[in-house]
């Protein structure tokens, strides 16, 4: 690859949405030109004072409440409430607009980091399913496994076998997430595929669990590295993974 | 058509991106949150059915009344972006502020350089660094295919970091290059 085509490639890069292989190929041309790897800081640093320092302009919310008075009343679908109780609907009315004042406080501030790698994740996890390319490097030897990816990522991530609980190891893959190169640890549980997506944090945190648009999703920190599971395998089978991953 | 039990699931948690778009789009409050009412009402009273996710949609439909206001209010500033030569500005050796200057910005300085440029690149730089859309996305939203997301904004960062340079630059102390 030479410069021409790395400026090219470089924002596509920097924004996630260069696919693996070219990615691969890109950061070996980074790792080898100072110029190109200075132009990438360049633009990374921008992209990141636009994050950090561009004004957010949350709605203001008497416009949610304008929008909301405009519109009709919820259509009816159960069997109409005799009048006197009706005051479960004015208190609900009343906590919803308590919940939007909230909410529109809280959004004042950036999109918090960990919901933007919850999307992230998913959004890679769905991307390897929908381009059928789950693995850079397919295999189930945790010895082929790790030095493989100790080779394209500035950190060796600790790669497990949990074959003797069921789950496979089927291989790894490179993806962008959080702003920065990434391993992803794939493995496999009957039908169901496991992305589990590792780097370094040196600030140790608990299992946490959520589910987003059907998809569960785990983080936590240990031993020097986050992890961010993704899968479509049930929440009870995915915290055994958890655990044996070393979470808490 | 939306009622407001569906307008609370499906808009309202939206509504803030619907409206830092707008607001950066006509770089006034007052404006913004005229267009976003007048479009948001309209597009649920007309709205029979929503599918998919309700981002995009919302927010095309918010964009496309902003663009709508632009040519009305601001014709001088939409032209400027349809001069497709805007931002070609050939690879200099030297292309933006160093990384460590682009860290020491000035909140101000920065907003005002964004607010400068052309609203297609504006609005594409908007969506994916503070909404941080995907490319598909913000073509969605800008009807745009996503070539051409990619070269505006590409060419939004590129005058963005010309215009931060010459800037930084200015205010170097002593500085005379």
């Amino acid at each position: 690859m030479n410069r021409e085509e790395a400026r090219t490639l470089l924002p596509a890069y920097l924004d996630g949405e260069l696919d693996p292989a070219k990615s691969v190929e890109l950061e070996a041309h980074l790792a080898a030109d100072p110029v190109s790897r200075a132009a990438c800081e360049r633009l990374r640093s921008l992209s990141n004072a636009i994050r950090d320092k561009a004004d957010y302009h949350a709605a203001p919310a008497a416009l949610g409440e304008r929008l909301l008075d405009a519109l009709p009343a919820a259509a009816e679908r159960a069997p109409r409430l005799p009048a006197r109780r009706n005051w479960p609907l004015a208190a609900a009315a009343l906590a919803s607009t308590a919940a939007l004042a909230v909410a529109l406080t809280l959004a004042t501030v950036h999109p918090r980091d960990d919901e933007r790698l919850e999307q992230e994740a998913l959004s890679s996890y769905v991307r390897a399913t929908l381009s059928a390319r789950l693995a850079d490097v397919a295999s189930s030897d945790q010895h082929t496994v790790k030095p493989w990816l100790s080779a394209h990522l500035p950190y060796s991530p600790p790669v497990v076998d949990p074959s003797a609980q069921g789950f496979t190891l089927a291989g790894a893959r490179l993806d962008y997430v959080g702003g920065r190169a990434v391993a992803a640890l794939v493995y496999q549980r009957r039908q169901h595929r496991i992305d589990v997506f590792v780097w370094p944090e040196q600030e140790d945190s608990n299992l946490r669990a959520s589910v987003r648009d059907g998809f569960n999703i785990e983080r936590f920190a240990r031993g020097g590295m986050r992890y961010w599971i993704v899968s479509d395998l049930n929440r009870n089978e995915l915290d055994d993974l958890a655990r044996l991953l070393g979470a808490r | 058509m939306i009622d407001r039990r569906r307008f609370e699931q499906l808009v309202l948690p939206h509504l803030d991106a619907a409206y830092n778009l707008a607001r950066w789009l006509t770089r006034n409050d007052h404006d913004a949150e005229d267009v976003v009412q007048e479009a948001v009402l309209r597009a649920c009273r007309f709205a029979d059915s929503l599918r998919g996710d309700p981002r995009p949609w919302l927010l095309a439909i918010v964009r496309n009344a902003c663009f709508t206001w632009l040519k009305a209010n601001r014709p001088a500033e939409l032209a400027l972006g349809l001069d497709e030569r805007v931002g070609e500005i050939p690879a200099p050796e030297a292309e933006g502020p160093e990384a460590s200057a682009t860290r020491n910005l000035e909140r101000r300085v920065l907003n005002e350089a964004i607010a400068a440029l052309p609203p297609q690149f504006r609005e594409v730089l908007v969506l994916r660094e503070l909404e941080d859309l995907s490319y598909r996305d913000i073509g969605r939203i800008a009807g745009a295919p996503i070539g051409t997301v990619m070269s505006r904004l590409s060419r939004a960062r590129r005058l963005l970091a010309e215009s931060l340079r010459v800037i930084v630059t200015a205010s170097e102390p002593g500085a005379s290059r």
